[in-house]
C-alpha cells in the first residue's frame, strides 16, 4: 500500500495527545539561501534542530491546551497547501521527543529514558573511540570569564581593532618581505627533531589565542559558550572551544565572523611574532616566535582556512553558501545522484532544494573526496618512506577505514538496504557494471606501456687524449675546436728532465762501449756483463725517445679536437695520465642509457620495441634509432656524472666517488645509435631518456608489479 | 480449588517486550537459534515419551476413582510449574494419555506425546499434516491448563476452535481443567467467561483484538496494578472489565500461517468518525478512476500493488476536482486519494477480495477463504470500493490501536506452537518469536501420491482441464475435493460442473452455514466438493467405507498459492493418517501468482511455449512457478520486517504515546 501521507498508521498513537515545545526552547527565524527556516536552540544541552516554515506552522500551533489533532486540523485550516501530513507530523515529532525538545503530558516513561539514556552514553562512547583521533576532554566553561573580559577588549571589535590589525599585519608582511632569505633558510630546519618541542609549544598557545578569538566573538555577538577543554588531535592535546550557540545567530555576517574570529587572531599574533622575530638575535624567543610564525601562516592556509577539511575554512564556507551540514549533505547529494540516476530510484529525495545548491553540493562533496584520497594517499607514502612499522600500521588502519568499510557498507546497502527495494534489479546490475567496467578497463584491457631509461649522448668515435709523459704545456698546436685529421700535432709539452734524462744516458752508453772495448783486450771476462748493461742503457735510451716524442700529442684518429680547459693550462706542470682534451668524430653519436638491474628484466624478457630518444630540453622532439646493442655484462661506472644523484640524475652513486660515477648498483648498458635530427643538436654529454615500447599490458597488472617492486626496493620483501 | 485468586492473576504491566535484536547480536542470537533447535534434542525428548509410555502402561489397567486421584495431584503438583520434576511431568502426561483414551477413545501415538513434551517446553513442534495435531496440543494444554494460568490455544479460524475445544472438552473434564472458546460472534460477557478457564480456544485475531480492547478500556490506569485496583474500590460502579486475563501461555496451532503469513499486516482496532461530509469526494475519486485508461494516465504495479499516475491522469484528475474543503487542498494528498481509487479499481475484485452482502462491503480473508463481517480498509479504500459498488459511503474510520501479531505473541511468557512446515521459517521463528523447531517424525508414512502439476496457457483452457480431470476421477467413485482461491473461482467452476449435470457440494465464504455437514460428507464415495481455502487448515476429512480401497480422497488445487505453505495444506486433506490420497494442481498462467510475481515477457513467453506444447514448457513453467512463489515469499518477508521496523521505531520514537494505544 501506499505511505500515505494523509493518515497516518501510528496517528492514533499522538492524536489525543496535548504536546508543547518546551517552554525553555528558543526560537529563532532565520533565512538559509533566501528561504525561511526556524531554528529550535535546547539551552541545556546547546543543541540545534532546524525547521523548515510549513513544520513550523505546525509546531507553533502545538500548546498544552489543544490536541495534536485538533493542533494538526488548525494548521491545515490556516495553510491547506504547504501544511504536513500526518505521516509528516509523527516522524516531526518523533524527532523532537528523540533531542527532548518536548513537553508531554504522560508521565514520563522513566524505564525508557533510562534505557535512551544508557543508549546515548554508549554511542557516546563509540564515537569516542572511532574517533580516537579526535578525541575531545571538556574542561572549563569560559562563558564567565569572557563576560568580564569584554568589557575590557571590546574595542578590539570595533574600528578601532580594525586598524590596529590591519596596521600590524600589514607592517608585519613588510618585514617578512624584507627578511624573506632568512625565512626561507630557517624554514628549512623547521621540522628537525630538536624543534619539535619548540613546536609545539608554540602551536598550542597559538591555539590558545585562535580558540579565544572564536569565543570572544561569539560572546561578543551575544551567543553563549560554554565549554573548552582539551582536543587530542592525533594524540596531540590541542584547546578547543564550543560556539556552537554562534548557530542561532540572525545574521549571517556575525555567524561568519565567529568562524573567522579564530584565524583573524592568530594572524594578529602572527604578525606581532614577526616583529619579536626580526628584532632579536637567535636564541629560544627568536626561535619561539619564528615558529608561531611559520605555524600562524602554514596552519591557518593549509589547514583552518581550507573548507575541504572540516576545520574553520568549511564553517566559513557553510555559512557563506548558506547551507548548513554542507559535508553531510554534499554526501547525501552525491548519494541522491547515484539513486536517482544510476540506480533509477524514483522516489529518491533531492537534498538539495535549488539548481545551485545541488550544484554546490556536489561540487563539495566530489572535491572533498577527491582531496581526502590525496591527502591520505600523501601521507601514508611519506610516513611509510621513513617509518615503516608505522606506514603499514596507517595502511591497515586506512585500507580498512576507506576501503573494506565503505566496501561492506556499499554491498549491505545494495543487498539490503530498504530504499532500493523497488529498484534493486537496476543497483545491482549498475553496480556490477560499473564494477565490471572498472575491472576491464584496469584489468583486462591492456594499455600501451613505456619503459623508460635515462642516458647521456656520446660521440661515438671518442678518444681521450691523455698526456703521454709529466710535462709542462708549453704550445697549443692545434686550437681546440678545429677538425683534426688523423696524425696531426695537437698540443706540445716540454719535460727538461727528460731531455737531460736522454744526455745522461746517451753519456752512459757511450762509457759502457768505451769499456766494452777496453775489456776486449784487458779483461775478456767483462764483456759480458758490460754488453749486458750496453743494452739496458740502449733500451732506456729507445724509451726516453719515445717518451720525447710523445711530447707532441697527436690526433688519434679525425675528428674534433675538444679541450675545453687547455687554454688555462698553458705553461701548467701535469702528471703522465692527465686528459688534455678529446678528439671526438661528430659525424655519429650514440646514446648510451643505463638501466638499473630492477629494470633490467625487461631488456632480456621480452622484444624492445621502437626505442625513441629525447633529450632534455628538447622533450618534444623525438630522436629515432637506428641500431642498438644491449651490453649483456653488469657495470658499476657511469658513462657520465650526469646520471649519477650527484649530477641529478636517477641512479645512485657511491658518496665517497669525489667523480660521482661510481653507482651504488650495478647496472647495464644500452648503447643506440642515433639518427641525426635537423632541429637537434647531438652534443657530446647531453642527456636524456630512452624510450621503449613494451607489449601492451592492462594497468592493473602493471600497477601490481610497480608496487611489488617497491616493496622491494624499501622494504625488501 | 480457589478460583478467585486465579482471575486476579491479570498482570497489565506495561508492554515490554525483548527487544528484536539487530547487527551482531543478532548473528550470534542466529547461532544461539541453530544450537536450539539442533537435532538430536529429538533423543532427549524420545527418552521423555518412553517414560510417559512406561507409566501408562501402569495407568491402563487403573480403576476411573483411581485415575481421577492421580489426576487431581497431578494437578496440584502443577499448580507451581517451577517445582515440576521430569518423573513428574512424566507420570502426570501419562496419565492424561489414558485419560484421552478413555474420553476421546483415542490413544496418543508416541509421536504426539513426544509433540506434547516439546509444546511443554516451549519449542515449535513440526508435525506433518494427518498427523493429529489437535490432540498434540490437548494433552499439553492440561498440562498447561493446571498450572490455573490463562492458556490460549490459537487456531486460524472459529470453526476449528469450536471444534476443537468441544472435541477435547471430555478430556479436560477428566482432567479437571475448564476450557472455553472465543468466535467472533460472541458477546464480552460471553468472551469472559471463557477466557476465565483454564484453557481457552480461540483464533489470533480475536485474541488480538481481546487484548487490544481490554487495553483501550483500561487506558486510565494501565501500568500500574495499584491504580486498578484503586479506581476499582473507588468508583465500583464504573469498574472496567477487561475480558482478557492476562497473558501466560500460548499454544498456536499452525503456528506458520499465524505467526508467518498473518503477520504481514497488523491488527487495527478502529472507531469510525463523522466524516460523512467526505461522501462526495470519494464518489468524485471513483468516477475519475474509472474513466482512466492503463498505461496512458496511470501505470501498474502488480507486484507492489501499486499504481503511479502519469501527468494526464493528474490532469484530468485537477480539471474533475470539484470540492473546495481545507483538507483537500493539498495537490500532493488530492492525488493520493485518486492514487487509493485507482488501488481499489486494479487489485480488489468482488467475490476476490471482498463479497458484497446485504449493502455492505464484507471482505474476505486471503488465508482462510472466510468472511471477515467486522473487518474494514483503510485510509479511504474501504469508502471508494463502496463507491465502486454504489453502496452508501460510510465513515472514514479512525485508528484507536494497533498491534502487530509479531509483537503481540512475544508478550506471552510462554510461546509454543505445532505447524505442518516450520523449517523453512525457522530462522525467523526464533529471531523474531524465540521459538526454536524441533522437527517430530512421522507416525505413519505419508502415502499420499503427488501428481506433476498441470499448466495451460489460458483460464479456459485449465478449467475445461480441471472440470475432465473431476469426470474421470469421479467415475471411479472417488471422492474429489478442489480447491480454488476465490469465491469467484469457486462459483465458475461450479457452474461449469453443472452445465457437466455433475452433482456437487460448494463451500464457500458465501455458502459456509452448512460447514461442518459438508466436510463430514466430503470423504464419502462419489462425493464432489468444491471449497475455497476455507477447507485448508486442520480439516479432517474421514474416508468413508470402502473409499480407501479405491484410493482415497482425490486433492485439485486450481492454482497455486502465493505461500507453498497454502498448497501444502490443502493437498494435505488427502492421505491423512496413513489414509491413501492424490492430489494435484492446474495452473495457468493467467493466475494472480503469474500475473504478480513474473516479468511479463516470461510469462508471455511461456504461454505461447505451453500453448503449442513446445516440449519441456510444462516444466519451465513448474520452475517458474517456483520461482514465482519465491519471490512472493521475499516480499511477504520484507513487509513482515517492515511491521517489525515499524515497531521498534514506534517503541523508540514515540516513547510519549500512552502504552494502550501500543
Amino acid at each position: 500500500m501506499t505511505t500515505d501521507s494523509l493518515s497516518s498508521e501510528s496517528w492514533h498513537r499522538l492524536a489525543d495527545q496535548r504536546l508543547a515545545l518546551r517552554p525553555d526552547v528558543r526560537v529563532r527565524r532565520q533565512f538559509f539561501r533566501g528561504e525561511l527556516w526556524y531554528v529550535l536552540e535546547d539551552p541545556l544541552t546547546n543543541q540545534f534542530f532546524r525547521l523548515a516554515a510549513p513544520a513550523y506552522e505546525f509546531v507553533a500551533r502545538m500548546d498544552r491546551g489543544r490536541t495534536v489533532q485538533q493542533a494538526w486540523e488548525a494548521a491545515v485550516r490556516a495553510r491547506p497547501d504547504t501544511a504536513p501530513g500526518q505521516e509528516e507530523v509523527v516522524r516531526l515529532l518523533a524527532q523532537l521527543h528523540q533531542a527532548n525538545l518536548l513537553l508531554t503530558e504522560q508521565p514520563p516513561d522513566s524505564v525508557r529514558l533510562f534505557q535512551r539514556a544508557r543508549q546515548r552514553r554508549q554511542r557516546q562512547w563509540q564515537t569516542r573511540l572511532l574517533g580516537i583521533m579526535f578525541a575531545r576532554i571538556p574542561l572549563w566553561d569560559p562563558d564567565p570569564f569572557l563576560q568580564r573580559l569584554l568589557p575590557w577588549i571590546r574595542w578590539v571589535f570595533g574600528p578601532v581593532g580594525m586598524v590596529l590589525w590591519l596596521g600590524t599585519v600589514s607592517g608585519a608582511i613588510k618585514v617578512a618581505l624584507d627578511h624573506a632569505p632568512e625565512l626561507t633558510r630557517q624554514t628549512e630546519g623547521i621540522l628537525a627533531p630538536q624543534n619539535w618541542f619548540l613546536l609545539y609549544a608554540g602551536f598550542a598557545l597559538l591555539k590558545l589565542v585562535h580558540e579565544f578569538g572564536h569565543a570572544l566573538l561569539c560572546r561578543h555577538f551575544g551567543g553563549r559558550v560554554h565549554t573548552m577543554g582539551l582536543m587530542l588531535l592525533i594524540f596531540t592535546p590541542v584547546p578547543y572551544v564550543d560556539v556552537t550557540s554562534a548557530w542561532s545567530f540572525r545574521s549571517r555576517t556575525q555567524r561568519l565572523w565567529v568562524g573567522a574570529g579564530g584565524m583573524w587572531a592568530e594572524l594578529f599574533v602572527a604578525a606581532c611574532m614577526t616583529f619579536v622575530w626580526a628584532a632579536t638575535a637567535p636564541g629560544t624567543l627568536h626561535s619561539l616566535a619564528f615558529n608561531m610564525m611559520f605555524l600562524a601562516s602554514v596552519s591557518t592556509v593549509l589547514f583552518n582556512a581550507n573548507p575541504l577539511m572540516r576545520f574553520d575554512g568549511y564553517y566559513l564556507l557553510s555559512d557563506a553558501l548558506d547551507i548548513p551540514n554542507l559535508y553531510g549533505r554534499a554526501n547525501q547529494m552525491l548519494a541522491y545522484w547515484i539513486e536517482r540516476h544510476a540506480f533509477g530510484r524514483k522516489e529518491a529525495e533531492n537534498p538539495a532544494r535549488s539548481r545551485r545548491e545541488a550544484v554546490w553540493l556536489g561540487l563539495y562533496a566530489v572535491c572533498g573526496h577527491v582531496y581526502r584520497v590525496v591527502i591520505f594517499a600523501g601521507i601514508l607514502l611519506f610516513v611509510g618512506k621513513r617509518y615503516l612499522l608505522l606506514g603499514a600500521l596507517m595502511a591497515v588502519v586506512c585500507l580498512v577505514g576507506w576501503v573494506i568499510v565503505p566496501m561492506a557498507r556499499a554491498v549491505m546497502y545494495l543487498l539490503a538496504s530498504p530504499r532500493l527495494e523497488r529498484c534493486r534489479g537496476r543497483a545491482l546490475g549498475v553496480a556490477a557494471g560499473v564494477l565490471a567496467g572498472g575491472f576491464v578497463l584496469l584489468g583486462a584491457i591492456p594499455f600501451p606501456h613505456y619503459f623508460r631509461a635515462a642516458g647521456v649522448v656520446q660521440a661515438k668515435d671518442l678518444t681521450l687524449i691523455p698526456a703521454g709523459i709529466d710535462g709542462r704545456i708549453v704550445e697549443l698546436l692545434t686550437p681546440p675546436g678545429r677538425q683534426v685529421q688523423p696524425g696531426q700535432p695537437l698540443v706540445r709539452l716540454d719535460n727538461p728532465e727528460l731531455e737531460l734524462e736522454l744526455q745522461s744516458a746517451r753519456a752512459e752508453w757511450e762509457e759502457t762501449v768505451a769499456r766494452e772495448r777496453r775489456a776486449l783486450h784487458e779483461a775478456t771476462a767483462d764483456v759480458r756483463p758490460l754488453a749486458a748493461r750496453r743494452q739496458a742503457v740502449e733500451q732506456r735510451i729507445r724509451e726516453l725517445e719515445e717518451e720525447l716524442a710523445a711530447r707532441v700529442v697527436v690526433a688519434p684518429h679525425a675528428g674534433q679536437w675538444v679541450a675545453p680547459e687547455l687554454d688555462q693550462a698553458m705553461g701548467r706542470w701535469i702528471p703522465r695520465g692527465t686528459v688534455l682534451g678529446a678528439v671526438a668524430n661528430l659525424e655519429a653519436y650514440r646514446f648510451e642509457a643505463v638501466v638499473s638491474q630492477r629494470e633490467a628484466a625487461w631488456l632480456f624478457q621480452q622484444q624492445l620495441k621502437s626505442p625513441q630518444v629525447r633529450l632534455r630540453g628538447q622533450a618534444g622532439e623525438v630522436l629515432s634509432v637506428l641500431r642498438q646493442t644491449i651490453i649483456p655484462a653488469e657495470h658499476r661506472r657511469l658513462p657520465s656524472a650526469a646520471l649519477g644523484w650527484q649530477g641529478g640524475g636517477p641512479l645512485a652513486v657511491a658518496m665517497d666517488d669525489p667523480e660521482g660515477r661510481r653507482a651504488m648498483e650495478p647496472f647495464f648498458v644500452v648503447r643506440a645509435d642515433l639518427a641525426s635530427h635537423p632541429r637537434i643538436a647531438l652534443l657530446h654529454g647531453r642527456s636524456g631518456q630512452i624510450r621503449y615500447r613494451l607489449a601492451s599490458e592492462p594497468l592493473l597488472s602493471q600497477w601490481l608489479r610497480r608496487l611489488h617492486q617497491l616493496l622491494q626496493r624499501e622494504y625488501g620483501w | 480449588m480457589v478460583k478467585a485468586s486465579v482471575i486476579e492473576f491479570a498482570c497489565w504491566d506495561p508492554v515490554r517486550v525483548s527487544p528484536v535484536l539487530r547487527g551482531a547480536d543478532a548473528q550470534v542470537d542466529r547461532w544461539i537459534g541453530r544450537w536450539k533447535r539442533r537435532p538430536w534434542v529429538l533423543r532427549r525428548f524420545q527418552a521423555g515419551v518412553a517414560a510417559v509410555l512406561r507409566w501408562e502402561e501402569q495407568f491402563r489397567h487403573c480403576a476411573e476413582a483411581e485415575l481421577r486421584r492421580r489426576l487431581r495431584a497431578a494437578c496440584e503438583q502443577f499448580r507451581r510449574p517451577a517445582r515440576v520434576q521430569d518423573s513428574t511431568l512424566y507420570a502426570a502426561l501419562a496419565a492424561v494419555c489414558t485419560a484421552a483414551e478413555r474420553t476421546l477413545g483415542l490413544r496418543p501415538f508416541p509421536e504426539q506425546i513426544l509433540g506434547a513434551l516439546a509444546l511443554y517446553h516451549g519449542f515449535l513442534a513440526e508435525m506433518a499434516t494427518g498427523e493429529g495435531k489437535t490432540l498434540t496440543a490437548g494433552l499439553a494444554a492440561v498440562l498447561f491448563g493446571w498450572t490455573r494460568r490463562p492458556c490460549h490455544v490459537v487456531t486460524v479460524n472459529d470453526y476449528l476452535a469450536e471444534r476443537d475445544a468441544a472435541w477435547m472438552k471430555p478430556l479436560f473434564d477428566l482432567c479437571g481443567v475448564t476450557v472455553g472458546c472465543v468466535l467472533a460472534s460472541m458477546d464480552p460477557e460471553a468472551r469472559r467467561a471463557a477466557y476465565a478457564c483454564d484453557v481457552t480456544y480461540t483464533t489470533s485475531k480475536e485474541v488480538v483484538a481481546d487484548f487490544l480492547r481490554d487495553r483501550l478500556q483500561l487506558a486510565a490506569c494501565l501500568g500500574n496494578p495499584v491504580r486498578v485496583r484503586l479506581q476499582e474500590l473507588l468508583q465500583p460502579h464504573r469498574r472496567k472489565r477487561p475480558v482478557q486475563r492476562g497473558l501466560h501461555t500460548a499454544i498456536i496451532d499452525e503456528a506458520d500461517s499465524v505467526l508467518i503469513d498473518e503477520a504481514v499486516t497488523p491488527l487495527i482496532i478502529s472507531g469510525s468518525t463523522q466524516a460523512a461530509a467526505d461522501e462526495v469526494v470519494f464518489h468524485q475519486a471513483w468516477a475519475v478512476a474509472s474513466s482512466l485508461r492503463a498505461g496512458v494516465d496511470y501505470q501498474v504495479n502488480p507486484r507492489r500493488r501499486e499504481v503511479e499516475l502519469l501527468p494526464p491522469g493528474q490532469t484530468a484528475w485537477e480539471e474533475a476536482w470539484t470540492v473546495h474543503s481545507a483538507l483537500w487542498r493539498s495537490p500532493a494528498r488530492r492525488s493520493q486519494l485518486l492514487q487509493q481509487a485507482l488501488v481499489a479499481r486494479e487489485f480488489f475484485h468482488r467475490d476476490v477480495h471482498y463479497v458484497v452482502q446485504e449493502g455492505r462491503v464484507v471482505l474476505v480473508d486471503e488465508f482462510t477463504g472466510r468472511l471477515m463481517p467486522h473487518r474494514r480498509w483503510r485510509a479511504g479504500l474501504h469508502q471508494l470500493i463502496e463507491a465502486k459498488e454504489g453502496l452508501p459511503i460510510t465513515p472514514l474510520d479512525q485508528t484507536l490501536a494497533r498491534l502487530s501479531f509479531q509483537r503481540y505473541f512475544r508478550l506471552y511468557r510462554h510461546l509454543c506452537g505445532m505447524t505442518g512446515t516450520a523449517l523453512e521459517a525457522a530462522t525467523e521463528f526464533w529471531h523474531v518469536y524465540r521459538l526454536p523447531v524441533l522437527i517430530v517424525p512421522r507416525h505413519r508414512p505419508c502415502i499420499r501420491i503427488q501428481y506433476p502439476d498441470r499448466v495451460f496457457a489460458d483460464a479456459p483452457s485449465k478449467w475445461s482441464a480441471v472440470v475432465d480431470e473431476i469426470r474421470y476421477i469421479h467415475s471411479t467413485g472417488r471422492p474429489l475435493l478442489i480447491g480454488t482461491r476465490s469465491v469467484a473461482a469457486s462459483e465458475e467452476l461450479a457452474r461449469r460442473l453443472l452445465q457437466q449435470g455433475l452433482s456437487f457440494q460448494l463451500l464457500n465464504a458465501v455458502r459456509h452455514r452448512e460447514e461442518a455437514g459438508i466436510v463430514a460428507r466430503a470423504g464419502q464415495r462419489g462425493q464432489i466438493t468444491i471449497a475455497t481455502n476455507m477447507a485448508g487448515r486442520g480439516t479432517d476429512i474421514k474416508l468413508g467405507p470402502g473409499v480407501a480401497a479405491l484410493g482415497g480422497l482425490h486433492v485439485i488445487a486450481t492454482e497455486r498459492h502465493e505461500s507453498p505453505r497454502i498448497d501444502r495444506q490443502l493437498f494435505g486433506r488427502a492421505g491423512r493418517q496413513g489414509d491413501p490420497g492424490s492430489a494435484r494442481a492446474f495452473l495457468s498462467l493467467e493466475d494472480e501468482l503469474f500475473r504478480r510475481f513474473l516479468p511479463g515477457y516470461l510469462r508471455r513467453w511461456l504461454a505461447e511455449a505451453v500453448r503449442h506444447q513446445t516440449p519441456g514448457a510444462e516444466l519451465a513453467a513448474r520452475v517458474a512457478c517456483k520461482m514465482a512463489q519465491q519471490r512472493a515469499a521475499r516480499e511477504a518477508q520484507r513487509q513482515r520486517l517492515q511491521v517489525l521496523r515499524h515497531d521498534t521505531w514506534m517503541e523508540e520514537s514515540l516513547s510519549f504515546a500512552p502504552p494502550e494505544r501500543l
